[in-house]
């Protein structure tokens, strides 16, 4: 199993679409490192557009930013996490088997003595690396960048009500890190499924894209009411709360919970059909 | 009167359905998509050192014949046996069986060496022990192996996807058109290629459309149309139970006249100096008699004992 997943990242590695995504999650914190830089935002507005909640943070995470680097990379996630990142661990799921359907190359490795299983165990595997790889580049690029730009300071905004000690910041950033990322597990699972389906890739990108998309539309019509709390995408901002009222809340736990019956559910189907497909491409 | 294809050996000793001892056994395999049977109740068996050709036009089930035998298609009914083990997906008995379904395809970032090693190493190999230096004389690529697939020819791919197959020392080939591709040397090379493995006791499955290279490299071959096995035997066998003619006169307008007119006789059709003659079982002798109480002088008349021959035949009888 383990020579199997190796066999998947050095073919990973290989691909030059891979250092195209990951190239992009550095340019973009960058960018916006500069952006914050040449033109500081002021102070956030009073009333409902100073609120902190998951649809308000923007505004404030970017004045933040310009108050301690610790926050840059925050803002990055923030931003990246609506649809650049999306398309990216897209890219990596509904890459991952489509794409040998594609080239031909799959009938040879399942004419081995490879359990299709343990084919869709390793590229499953190295999907989630990637997507990890590709968040937590995003972080550290936004952290490196912003400690330059901004400094190192501790996150203090008596106007706002906010301080948080360097190290706190910092366990927070873990926390959103993995929250966004565990956030997008689901897409991933979403792809990687399509991807076990059809001989073209893109299918399989825009499935997933489209399924984030579609999830973050449905969740903006409140008329749905609670049946929005099942969307897999509806506590996908919960996590800027970290950094905006201080802390974790229950809305992480449920989204966190929330993503796993995505991800059983798309890999438990990926898995049947994998194992009743006909390899005909 | 027989027909061609009844004269032929269905299931002949040499190549008998479902043999014990059989290295490659398929019992009444079946392949259905919706309603279309593709793969129609085959069975034939492949013996160890045996090179077996499957032979047939397009859409017998050839290709989707040799998917089922290495697990990428699930058969609707029956099975392949590799070594007495019955093939599924990922079998472990297909450690012993080095393949080429279809074309040679690959992913074309990679080099050609750094392809081979990932495909070994996918399946819990150590590269060191596969057999690399004879996969690589094979693929002849020379500095070639270094640089990325994509640059390859169809030529390059070709030999590429054969040094894949034999890395690791298979006891088995099933093989899908082997020579698609290749030039007429490098067609030659596989041909000794083979016959040489096959020598030391590798028993070879494959396809292909090119009739004079199964007549000169299997020794064993089965006719497939529609899904259905229509003949099987050696070369030999199949190429003897051909009913062509060859035939010189010295008056061919007139030969092809009384020819035409003689119960038994498919088709005739001038061919250099002479005709060739399609018989539908009748001897040739019959033949010969027709022409002389003809007053025609007969120079030569010869059997054709050509593959090709057989299998239009086998074929064109089985359309009927």
């Amino acid at each position: 199993m383990f020579a199997l997943f190796q066999v998947e990242m050095v073919k990973q590695w290989r691909r030059p679409r891979t250092y195209v995504a990951l190239g992009l999650t550095m340019l973009v914190p960058l960018l916006i490192t500069i952006a914050l830089k040449a033109n500081p935002p002021g102070l956030p507005g009073t009333g409902e557009q100073r609120g902190f909640g998951s649809r308000g943070g923007d505004n404030a995470l970017s004045y933040l930013s310009t108050k301690t680097g610790l926050i840059v990379p925050v803002f990055a996630l923030e931003v990246m996490s609506g649809f650049l990142l999306v398309v990216i661990v897209a890219l990596f799921a509904g890459d991952a088997i489509a794409s040998e359907a594609n080239w031909g190359s799959l009938r040879a490795l399942l004419a081995r003595p490879i359990p299709r299983g343990r084919l869709l165990a390793a590229k499953l595997a190295s999907a989630l690396l990637l997507a990890f790889i590709a968040t937590l580049t995003v972080v550290l690029t936004g952290l490196i960048a912003g400690a330059i730009a901004f400094g190192w300071h501790t996150l203090d905004v008596p106007l706002l009500g906010l301080h948080q000690s360097v190290t706190e910041t910092l366990g927070n950033l873990i926390l959103a890190t993995l929250y966004v990322f565990w956030g997008l597990a689901g897409v991933v699972a979403l792809g990687f499924m399509v991807s076990t389906m059809v001989d073209t890739p893109a299918g399989a990108i825009f499935a997933a894209v489209g399924f984030y998309l579609v999830t973050r539309i449905l969740d903006a019509i409140t008329a749905l009411g609670s049946i929005r709390n099942i969307l897999p995408t509806h506590y996908a901002d919960a996590w800027t709360n970290l950094f905006t009222s201080g802390g974790a809340n229950s809305d992480m736990l449920k989204g966190a919970l929330l993503q796993i019956p995505y991800i059983i559910g798309f890999c438990a189907i990926a898995w049947w059909w994998f194992h009743r497909k006909d390899i005909l491409s | 009167m027989a027909s061609p294809g009844d004269q032929l050996p269905r299931t002949p000793g040499q190549l008998r359905p479902a043999s014990v001892g059989a290295v490659i056994s398929i019992e009444h395999l079946t392949k259905r998509f919706g309603e279309v049977a593709v793969v129609d109740d085959l069975s034939l068996g492949v013996e160890r050192g045996q090179i077996c050709g499957l032979l047939g036009p397009n859409g017998a089930g050839k290709t989707t014949t040799l998917r089922m035998a290495v697990g990428l298609v699930h058969p609707s009914a029956g099975d392949t046996r590799i070594f007495g083990e019955q093939i599924r997906p990922g079998s472990a008995v297909l450690a012993r069986v080095g393949n080429m379904i279809e074309h040679a395809e690959f992913a074309p970032y990679l080099s050609g060496l750094e392809d081979l090693r990932l495909y070994w190493k996918a399946g819990g190999g150590d590269f060191d022990d596969a057999n690399v230096d004879r996969a690589l004389a094979i693929a002849g690529l020379g500095d070639a192996i270094n640089r990325k697939i994509k640059t390859y020819s169809q030529g390059m791919r070709q030999r590429l996807g054969i040094a894949r197959a034999l890395l690791g020392r298979p006891e088995v080939l099933v093989l899908d058109e082997p020579t698609n591709g290749l030039d007429p040397g490098e067609i030659r090379d596989i041909r000794d290629l083979l016959q040489g493995l096959a020598a030391e006791g590798v028993t070879v499955l494959l396809s292909s459309h090119l009739l004079g290279e199964v007549e000169q490299v299997c020794t064993h071959a089965v006719v497939m149309d529609r899904g259905r096995l229509i003949a099987a035997g050696t070369v030999a066998e199949l190429i003897q139970a051909s009913s062509s003619a060859y035939i010189e006169v010295d008056d061919i307008a007139r030969a092809q006249q009384v020819l035409e007119s003689l119960p038994g006789v498919q088709s005739v059709r001038r061919e250099g100096t002479g005709l060739e003659v399609r018989l539908d079982g009748t001897p040739r002798s019959d033949v010969a008699e027709a022409l002389v109480r003809a007053g025609l002088k007969l120079e030569t008349i010869t059997s054709r004992h050509r593959l090709e021959d057989a299998f239009l035949e086998l074929v064109h009888e089985e359309a009927k």
